[in-house]
C-alpha cells in the first residue's frame, strides 16, 4: 500500500475500478474471454505510447511528437516492403532503427542543445509527419498478414497483446532496479541535486528519450498489426491521449514523481470511457462531447480524493 | 602533510567579485574551520574545492600534484565530497536511495544492490541519529533530517577531504556531538575536513586550524592551539572600519508607527518584538537566514504569521495579503528583485504603476496621464537613467532596476517602508541615490525598517540597529554602542 501511494497510483486505480464497474454494468459481455482479449488488443497501442510519454515526463520533459512518430513508424511498416522489397523481419528492424533515431534526435535537441522540450518536440512532430507523408501520401500499403494473425493470437490462452504490454512494462520495472532507471527519476525530480550527486544529467535525459521511443515503436507495431495498412494520420490522437493518461496515472508533469504503471492504468481508463460512451447508446455525434464530460468528472473525483488523502 | 591546497583563487559572477585571492590548505588528519562574515565567500570557495564551480583564476593541488576538476564527479573520484548547507536531495526518492544517488552499489547482473545499500544507509545514519527511517521520502523530512541525510551521504563516500558547509545550523545538541565523533574518527583515519560554522564554541571544539575570509580574500590562517582568540577572529572578519562619511539628514523622530509583539512565522520561534517610530530608520542585522527577511515579508502580508501581534499607529492589524498592508501604508521592497520585484519585460511606467491599483478609487480604469506624470516624477526623484518612462526595465542596469522597485513604493509607503537588502549587487553610486531616497521618505515622516547583509550599510544609515538571531531580537544598539564589532558579536549569539 505504501509503495502504491508513493507511486501516486491510488487515484488512477480508483478511477480504473469505477469506470470498469460502469462498463461491466452496461456491457455484461465484457467479462468474457473474447471480449477482454479484443479490448486489450485495442488498448495496447495507447498503453505503450502512454508508457513512453510517462518515461519522458518522469525525466522532467515532454514529447509532443509521439503521435506523428506512431504515424511515421506505421507508414514505414506498411511501405518499406513495396518500396525496397523487404520481407517482414528486415522491415521490423529498419522501423526499429527509425524509432531509435527519432528518440535520439529529440534527446539530443532537448538534453544537449537544451531546447525547451515542449517547443522542439512540437517541431519534430511536424518532421515525423512529413516523413510519414513521404512514405504514404495516401492511406494504403500493407503489413504482412502473418504479423496481424500473430498479434491477434494467444499463447497458452494468454493474448499476445497482453503479453506484449506486460513484457514492456516489466522491462521498465527491471530498469528501475538499475542506476539509470533511478537516475531518470532523480533528474526529473531535482536536476540540481542530481548534478551535485555526480549524475550526468544530459546523458540520463537523452537515454530517457531513447528508451521511451522503444515503447513508441512497440505501440506502432500494435496498432499496425490491427490496421494492416499505412496511414499518416493514424497516430495523431496519441499525443494528447498519452499526456492525459500520464496525468490520470498520477505522474507529476513537473517530473520525478509517479510510475509508468500509472500511465498504463490511465490509458486503460481512457479506453474504457470510450467503451462506456459507446455502450450507453449515445449517438455518435455526441460521443466526443460526453467523453470529455466523463473524463472531467472522473478526474475531479479522483484528484479531490487524492488531495484529501495527502492532507 | 597537506592533501588539498588552493591558492590565489578568483571567481567573479557577472560584475560581482565573489573570491579575490582566497587560499586554503588542508592537512591530513586535521579539521580546518573556514570563517567569515556574510558574503565573505565561504560557500563559493567550498563549492570550488568540491568541483561544483570552476574558478576564473588560481591553482589547486591534490597530494602535491596540480589538479583542476571540472565536475562534482571528478572531485569525488579524488575523494573530495561536500555536504551542503541546504541539502540537495531528490524529494521523490526515499532516503536510502538519495544516499547512494550517482554512486549506486551494484550487485548481481549490475542490478542495484538494494539490501546492501539499505543496510549501509541505515548503519551510517544511525551513527548520526538513532531510529532514522530510511524508507521515508526525502521531501517529507524536516530541514534538520535533510541535513543529516546530506551529511550521511558525504560520510558514505569514504572521503579523503570532507567539506561541511554549516552542517550544524539546524541540528540538535546530541546530533552535533555525534557528528563531531564521526569527524574525529575520519581525522584519525587521515582525512582532512573543512568545517564552516557561525558558532564559535563549535569551531573551538572541533577545529585544529582556522582560515578567515573577508571580501573573498584569505586574511588569516593559524592553528587554534588551546584557546581560539575571539577578538583576533572578529577583527579579522570585519577588517578596519572604513565607514564612508555619510551626511545624515536631520529627521524628526515622531510617534510610534509600527509595533510588533512576538511576531513569528513558524510556531516554534519565540518571535520578534520591536517598535518603529515615524521618521526613524531602524536596521535589522544578523547572520544570513536568521529570519530577518521573514519578519519583513510577514509585516508586508506576504507570509503567514504563526504567532504574535502587529499594530500600525496603535491599531491592531492582521497582515493577510499584501494589498491589505499597502492600504495601511506599509510596503515592502523585496530582496530578490528579479523574482519578486519586477515585470522585467514591461516598461518603467507600468512597473511603477502596478501597486497603485490597490489604493485607487476606480481600479478598473487606468488614468494614463496621471501614470505618466507620476512616473516622470519618480524617475526624476531617484535619478533613474533611462530614455523615458516607456523604456523596458530589462534594458536598465541593475542599480536602475532596483530604483524602479523602490520607486513604485515611494507614493504608497506613507507609514512604513520595509527594505530587504535593497543595495545587494548595486554599484556604489546607485546605492547612494537609493539610500538618499529612503532617507527622504523617512524625513517626510515614514518609519523605515531596513535589513541589509552588509553591516556597514546599516551603521551609516540607521538610528538604531536590532540584531536578529533565530527569529528573535537579541540585541539593540544605538549611538556609541553601534559598532560593527558589537553587531557581529551579537550576531554570533555572544554578548559584547
Amino acid at each position: 500500500m505504501r509503495a502504491l501511494r508513493h507511486a501516486g497510483l491510488l487515484p488512477s486505480l480508483g478511477m480504473l475500478i469505477v469506470v470498469f464497474a460502469i462498463n461491466v454494468a452496461l456491457q455484461p459481455h465484457l467479462l468474457t474471454r473474447g471480449s477482454l482479449s479484443s479490448n486489450i488488443a485495442t488498448f495496447a497501442p495507447t498503453i505503450l505510447v502512454s508508457a513512453a510519454q510517462a518515461i519522458i515526463v518522469l525525466s522532467g520533459e515532454l514529447d509532443l511528437s509521439v503521435g506523428t512518430g506512431v504515424s511515421m513508424l506505421n507508414c514505414a511498416l506498411a511501405t518499406l516492403p513495396e518500396l525496397v522489397g523487404w520481407g517482414l523481419w528486415p522491415t521490423l528492424g529498419a522501423t526499429f532503427a527509425i524509432a531509435v533515431m527519432a528518440g535520439a534526435t529529440n534527446g539530443v535537441l532537448v538534453a544537449y542543445v537544451r531546447l525547451p522540450s515542449l517547443i522542439v518536440t512540437f517541431a519534430t512532430s511536424a518532421i515525423w509527419f512529413g516523413i510519414a507523408l513521404f512514405f504514404r501520401p495516401q492511406p494504403g500499403g500493407s503489413v504482412d498478414q502473418v504479423f496481424g494473425d500473430f498479434y491477434a493470437g494467444s499463447v497458452w490462452g494468454v493474448p499476445i497483446a497482453l503479453i506484449l504490454v506486460l513484457v514492456a512494462l516489466g522491462l521498465w520495472s527491471v530498469l528501475q532496479r538499475y542506476p539509470l532507471g533511478r537516475q531518470l527519476l532523480a533528474v526529473g525530480g531535482n536536476p540540481v541535486a542530481a548534478f551535485h550527486a555526480g549524475i550526468d544529467v544530459r546523458w540520463v535525459k537523452f537515454c530517457g528519450y531513447c528508451i521511451a521511443w522503444c515503447f513508441v515503436y512497440l505501440g506502432s507495431l500494435a496498432i499496425s498489426a490491427q490496421t494492416l495498412s499505412g496511414d499518416s494520420r493514424l497516430g495523431l490522437p496519441y499525443t494528447l491521449t498519452s499526456v492525459a493518461a500520464v496525468v490520470i496515472g498520477g505522474i507529476s508533469l513537473a517530473g520525478g514523481r509517479g510510475s509508468v504503471w500509472g500511465a498504463a492504468f490511465g490509458a486503460i481508463a481512457l479506453g474504457l470511457v470510450a467503451n462506456v460512451i459507446y455502450f450507453a447508446g449515445i449517438p455518435s455525434i455526441y460521443q466526443e462531447f460526453f467523453k470529455g464530460i466523463v473524463i472531467c468528472i472522473a478526474l475531479s473525483f479522483t484528484f479531490i480524493v487524492g488531495r484529501r488523502k495527502a492532507a | 602533510m597537506s592533501i588539498l591546497t588552493a591558492r590565489g583563487v578568483v571567481k567573479r559572477f557577472g560584475g560581482v567579485v565573489a573570491l579575490n585571492g582566497a587560499e586554503i590548505s588542508l592537512s591530513a588528519g586535521r579539521v580546518g574551520g573556514l570563517l567569515g562574515a556574510n558574503g565573505a565567500g565561504k560557500s563559493v570557495l567550498s563549492a570550488i574545492l568540491a568541483g561544483e564551480i570552476t574558478p576564473d583564476e588560481g591553482e589547486m593541488s591534490f597530494d602535491g600534484r596540480p589538479i583542476s576538476h571540472p565536475s562534482p564527479r571528478a572531485a569525488r573520484d579524488h575523494g573530495i565530497v561536500i555536504a551542503h548547507q541546504h541539502a540537495s536531495l531528490v524529494p521523490d526518492l526515499p532516503v536510502w536511495e538519495n544516499l547512494f544517488l550517482g554512486a549506486e552499489r551494484r550487485g548481481w547482473l549490475g542490478l542495484i544492490d538494494r539490501e546492501g545499500s539499505r543496510t549501509a544507509a541505515a548503519e551510517t545514519l544511525a551513527r548520526l541519529s538513532p531510529d532514522f527511517d530510511i524508507d521515508r521520502l526525502a521531501g517529507e523530512l524536516s530541514s534538520a533530517e535533510q541535513q543529516l541525510v546530506e551529511i550521511a551521504r558525504a560520510l558514505l563516500r569514504k572521503p579523503r577531504v570532507l567539506i561541511l558547509d554549516e552542517p550544524t545550523a539546524s541540528l540538535a545538541h546530541a546530533e552535533v556531538d555525534r557528528l563531531f565523533q564521526e569527524i574525529r574518527k575520519l581525522a584519525a583515519e587521515g582525512a582532512a575536513t573543512v568545517f564552516i560554522s557561525h558558532r564559535l564554541p563549535e569551531v573551538q571544539e572541533i577545529c585544529d586550524d582556522v582560515v578567515v575570509l573577508r571580501n573573498g580574500q584569505t586574511v588569516g590562517s593559524w592553528s587554534i592551539g588551546d584557546k581560539l582568540d575571539h577578538d583576533r577572529l572578529l577583527s579579522l572578519m570585519t577588517g578596519e572600519a572604513e565607514v564612508a562619511a555619510h551626511q545624515r539628514l536631520v529627521r524628526d523622530i515622531g510617534p510610534v508607527v509600527l509595533e510588533t509583539t512576538g511576531l513569528a512565522v513558524t510556531p516554534r520561534h519565540e518571535g520578534a518584538t520591536l517598535t518603529l517610530r515615524r521618521g526613524e530608520i531602524v536596521g535589522l542585522a544578523g547572520l544570513q537566514g536568521q529570519g530577518q527577511e521573514e519578519i519583513l515579508e510577514a509585516l508586508a502580508g506576504g507570509r503567514r504569521i504563526a504567532a504574535g501581534r502587529v499594530r500600525v499607529e496603535g491599531g491592531e492589524v492582521r497582515p493577510r495579503r499584501p494589498s491589505d498592508m499597502i492600504r495601511h501604508g506599509v510596503c515592502l521592497v523585496p530582496g530578490d528583485r528579479h523574482r519578486q520585484g519586477l515585470f522585467i519585460g514591461q516598461s518603467i511606467e507600468e512597473n511603477l504603476d502596478y501597486p497603485s491599483a490597490c489604493v485607487r478609487r476606480r481600479p478598473w480604469i487606468l488614468p494614463f496621464a496621471e501614470i505618466r506624470r507620476r512616473a516622470l516624477e519618480i524617475i526624476g526623484r531617484l535619478g533613474i537613467k533611462t530614455s523615458g518612462p516607456t523604456q523596458e526595465v530589462a534594458a536598465l542596469s541593475g542599480g536602475n532596476q532596483q530604483k524602479v522597485v523602490i520607486g513604485k513604493w515611494l507614493p504608497l509607503a506613507t507609514k512604513v517602508l520595509l527594505l530587504s537588502d535593497p543595495a545587494k549587487g548595486v554599484d556604489v553610486h546607485a546605492k547612494g541615490e537609493i539610500y538618499a531616497a529612503v532617507e527622504g521618505l523617512a524625513a517626510d515622516g515614514a518609519g523605515v525598517l531596513l535589513y541589509a547583509s552588509d553591516f556597514q550599510e546599516l551603521l551609516s544609515m540607521c538610528d538604531r540597529v536590532l540584531v536578529v538571531y533565530d527569529g528573535r531580537i537579541v540585541g539593540e544598539f544605538a549611538g556609541e554602542t553601534m559598532t560593527e564589532f558589537n553587531l557581529l558579536a551579537a550576531s554570533f549569539g555572544r554578548a559584547a
